[in-house]
């Protein structure tokens, strides 16, 4: 299989200009900028690539929502705020093929006729900041960014900006407000960021990865990218992010659909303990509905796990064995999100640390046979009632814990223990 | 315009609106707590949210802009689920210390934990712990447990005053509201979080411990602090002092509160209007008649002193008012003054600091503008001592200030040597009130019925909101007396009403105004002639 997204991390020295040009890299964007913007903005619609950072909106028809006219300023940002836990693909892109990146901002920027591309980088990634600082530079100093680029007389800013460790910045408006100087909020939709984003500016925002298929759909055309993968709707390359219970967790790429255990037991080494079967998996990302191992024979894209209730997130799969407290693992998946939550919204704020506390006291050996259902109904409580998808992302993987795993709460409450611990230490 | 039917009711709004304010005009308050008409849209408080026809989830009201064709149910069961788990929410990690909070009685948590809650609780951790009694500010307390993090205390100091003392900290659920190191809460409209804040959590330092709210009596009044004359609600006690051995009713002014009315002072008053009442209190009143000042006579004893010495004075007689004096007593002085033959009448100029963007006024005369309407420009305090000066008043009519005893006249000795009598008529000890040769209990501000004009030549309603202290009557009541004892015919006034029909008669810009068409908000000048 071709490896399209990661073919250059391997190089030496493969975040530098040189090799980046040495493997064609930047003619994407020269064969771009002699393009009508409009027909680059058509063309990444007909590929049909999917925004990589979780929510799976279609790039091209994000990109129809901005104004074709009007004497605005308008940008782009490039969300590199890789939060979901689970996930650290775009660090790879970030810190291995910082031009690759580069280069789709440029075109997707030159695409919506944006003025300045602004990227956007979660605190802890110092080694990518840097990374990218450096690729920044080397973009400027060859006349890829800046002023008149390669002489086509379009203008485009680069802009790292670095975050201060909020997972709520990575939600698209709260981003926005974090760059402009304030508290990371997410705002009120509509309006919508193509109308009034950045600075009250029309913007498009995208994920690292999304970004990073651009230059392809650009040099190869979406014909050839609608063969990768499970066309009309799942196309392209994709990463996957695989960690725990694995013997070689990492990120691998593949088309996307790649079966999950061939993820799991090929790429992935099989389960890291062969007496430790696998129990449950969590496809894509902390925050989306988990799957019993009985449910595991699923392809990872887009419609075929949300046929089974799931998501594809960020592709951050999750692999966890026999050994695992399933009431341990939401309450530690939940610790996260109540310690993440913005509290600017009642549910998310009240509702994430009402249930992280009942799962520890269901952990510790005191649940009561309610806590089940009250859990639920807590989870629909915040879901669909809350600003920003942070609520969501709280409530679904609870429900789903509760619902996949019922037994295994109610034995926690019936033997006022947590039954997993026990049954190892007795083993 | 945009229809659209809100609980099977057809209304037709301005495009624009929200479905919340489209609600109100149905008379159908949609429950919130972040939402405030003068403060932009936070939308956190999730309180609103109602069901739209065709939207997949429900919508929040206040940002939710009609469209035509929209159909919204904000009373159906899926949105009172939300609603009550939304309440569930809020208490969750709420203190629940209504019997020591000064907001229960009026507190949105109570009255929508009533209306929309489920009664019980399914929380049975332990309640999140934070600060309780920060102060904040000169005027201003914070319980940071109470709190809702509505935001709409922060909204007010960034929009309003746009000072951005107060903001949030931390994060999530251990989210708190407060100020940065060194920079208290004082804007000088600070009083307004308390007004808006919805639950207990800021409460005015003044007002704290006080009273219950249940025990005041409110009426609507103005604020004679400034030339503005903000429309505000005075909330007077009427609980009984149980600590007492008489059991008599504590009939003081507790607190003033603002009123809206767009035209004056929207939503807000600042904190020195709001705190204005205390001058009620910070000096002795004059409780009953004097003759002379400190020898207490029967009020009919001393009336008659009064208008013996006027009458003798007469054609030499002036009259020196506060320009918070209202325009019933000014034209009541003013009539009494003709007839005596006099026409030396001023008005005390009270000007201090300078006007502000908002709603300070530098005039600190609530109704200068009614006096110079009834006196004429000249109408000046120095008009008054230059004809002392020069001998020409013989007996000087000092009215005092109904509000501030440090805006009393105080007439300097070698001013006060050239008049025989000084006959003071106000309601505290305080300037020529120690000195006078008559002094007249008079009504405080908050203790008659009366109109004041504003900067902008609004006339508007100050009110009785309870009984004057002693023998203090109105203004105009005293003029009556007085003429009456003088045998000087005066119209038989039996109530501001009726003097304010004089006023009409006798004032260009009272003419065809009446208490009613004044109304709650005040009129316009020139409102009441037009056809």
């Amino acid at each position: 299989m071709e490896r399209i997204l990661t073919r250059n991390i391997h190089k030496d020295d493969s975040q530098s200009v040189s090799v980046y040009e040495a493997g064609g890299g930047y003619q994407s964007l020269r064969k771009a900028l002699k393009m009508d913007p409009d027909n680059i903005q058509e063309e990444v619609k007909r590929s049909g690539l999917r925004g990589r950072g979780g929510a799976g909106f279609p790039m091209g028809v994000k990109f129809s929502f901005m104004p074709k006219d009007g004497d605005k300023p308008m940008y782009l940002i490039c969300n590199a705020d890789e939060s979901e836990p689970g996930t650290f693909k775009d660090r790879v892109i970030i810190e291995k093929d910082p031009h690759l990146m580069l280069e789709g901002c440029l075109i997707s920027s030159f695409a919506i006729r944006a003025r300045a591309c602004f990227i956007y980088i979660r605190g802890e990634y110092v080694h990518g900041a840097r990374v990218l600082e450096k690729a920044i530079q080397e973009a400027y100093d060859k006349g890829y960014a800046g002023k008149n680029i390669l002489g086509s007389g379009y203008d485009c800013e680069l802009v790292l900006h670095r975050g201060a460790g909020a997972y709520i910045c990575g939600e698209e408006t709260s981003l926005m407000t974090s760059l402009e100087g304030n508290r990371g909020y997410p705002r009120l939709k509509p309006p919508f960021p193509a109308q009034a984003g950045l600075w009250g500016r029309p913007t498009t925002i995208n994920n690292v990865e999304t970004l990073a298929n651009v230059p392809f759909i650009i040099d190869r055309g979406a014909d050839w990218y609608l063969t990768l993968g499970k066309p009309p709707n799942n196309t392209g390359p994709k990463l996957y992010c695989l960690s725990g219970h694995v013997k070689r967790p990492g990120v691998y790429e593949a088309p996307m659909g790649l079966p999950l255990k061939e993820l799991i037991y090929d790429l992935g080494g099989g389960m890291l303990h062969d007496d430790r079967p696998l129990k449950a998996v969590i496809p894509g990302g902390s925050s989306v509905p988990v799957l019993r191992a009985e449910q595991c024979d699923v392809d990872l894209d887009y419609d075929s796990l949300a046929a089974i209730g799931t998501m594809l997130g960020s592709a951050g799969v999750m692999v966890m064995d026999s050994s695992t407290c399933m009431v341990k693992a939401i309450e530690r998946i939940t610790r996260f999100y109540a310690h993440e939550s913005c509290g600017q919204c009642t549910p998310c704020r009240e509702g994430c640390g009402w249930l992280e506390k009942i799962l520890t006291r269901i952990e510790a050996g005191q649940g009561r046979q309610e806590d089940m259902g009250l859990l639920e109904n807590i989870a629909d409580n915040i879901q669909g009632q809350t600003i920003c998808p942070l609520g969501d992302a709280a409530a679904m993987p609870v429900r789903s814990f509760v619902q996949q795993f019922r037994s295994e709460f109610q034995e926690h409450v019936d033997s006022k223990t947590c039954t997993v611990a026990h049954a190892q230490a007795h083993d | 315009m945009p229809k659209l039917t809100i609980d099977g009711r057809e209304v037709e709004v301005e495009a624009g609106k929200t479905i919340l304010q489209a609600a109100l005009t149905l008379g159908r308050e949609i429950p919130h707590y972040c939402y405030h008409p003068g403060l932009s849209i936070a939308g956190n408080c999730r309180m609103c949210l109602v069901e739209v026809e065709k939207a997949p989830k429900l919508l929040i009201a206040c940002d939710t802009r009609v469209q035509d064709g929209m159909v919204v149910n904000t009373d159906n069961q899926r949105v009172r689920d939300a609603r009550a788990s939304m309440m569930e929410f809020f208490l969750i990690n709420h203190p629940l210390d209504c019997p020591i909070c000064d907001q229960a009685g009026e507190c949105r948590l109570q009255e929508y934990a009533t209306e929309h809650g489920r009664g019980t609780s399914r929380f049975v951790e332990v309640k999140n712990i934070s600060e309780k009694a920060v102060d904040i500010g000169p005027h201003v307390m914070l319980d940071q447990e109470r709190c809702i993090q509505c935001s709409r205390c922060i909204r007010f100091c960034e929009e309003v005053t746009g000072t951005g003392e107060l903001n949030f900290f931390r994060r999530g659920q251990r989210t708190v509201i407060g100020v940065f190191p060194e920079r208290p809460l004082d804007n000088g409209y600070s009083g307004n979080v308390v007004d808006i804040c919805p639950v207990g959590a800021l409460t005015l330092k003044e007002f704290r411990f006080q009273t219950r709210v249940w025990y005041l009596d409110n009426t609507p009044s103005i604020c004679a602090g400034c030339a503005r004359g903000c429309n505000i609600i005075v909330s007077v006690g009427t609980q009984r002092e149980l600590m007492g051995t008489q059991g008599q009713l504590d009939e003081s002014v507790k607190r003033l509160v603002p009123r809206f009315n767009e035209e004056v002072n929207g939503h807000w008053m600042c904190d020195e209007g709001r705190l204005s009442y205390q001058r009620l209190y910070s000096a002795p009143r004059i409780e009953r008649a004097q003759h002379p000042a400190g020898t207490v006579v029967p009020w009919a004893d001393a009336v008659s002193a009064a208008a013996s010495a006027l009458k003798s004075a007469a054609g030499k007689v002036a009259v020196l008012l506060s320009s918070r004096t209202t325009s019933e007593d000014m034209l009541a002085w003013r009539m009494l003054l003709e007839k005596l033959g006099g026409d030396t009448i001023g008005v005390r100029a009270n000007h201090r600091g300078d006007d502000d963007d908002l709603l300070i006024r530098a005039d600190k005369g609530a109704n200068s503008r009614g006096a110079a309407w009834i006196f004429g420009e000249g109408a000046t305090e120095d008009a008054v001592l230059d004809a002392l000066l020069l001998g020409r008043v013989e007996a000087l009519v000092v009215v005092g200030d109904p509000l501030d005893p440090v805006d009393t006249a105080n007439l300097e000795a070698r001013v006060r040597e050239k008049i025989a009598n000084v006959i003071h008529v106000g309601p505290f000890v305080a300037g020529t009130a120690e000195s006078a040769a008559v002094v007249l209990p008079a009504a405080a501000w908050s203790e008659q019925d009366g109109t004041m004009a504003n900067f902008e030549g609004r006339i508007q309603r100050v009110r009785r909101c309870h009984l004057p202290q002693g023998e203090g009557r109105p203004g105009w009541r005293v003029v009556r007396d007085l003429a009456e004892a003088a045998g000087i015919e005066m119209p038989p006034w039996t109530s501001y009403v009726e003097v304010l029909d004089s006023l009409a008669e006798q004032v260009e810009e009272y003419r065809g105004l009446d208490a009613e068409s004044i109304g709650l908000l005040g009129a316009k000048v020139g409102a009441g002639t037009a056809t």
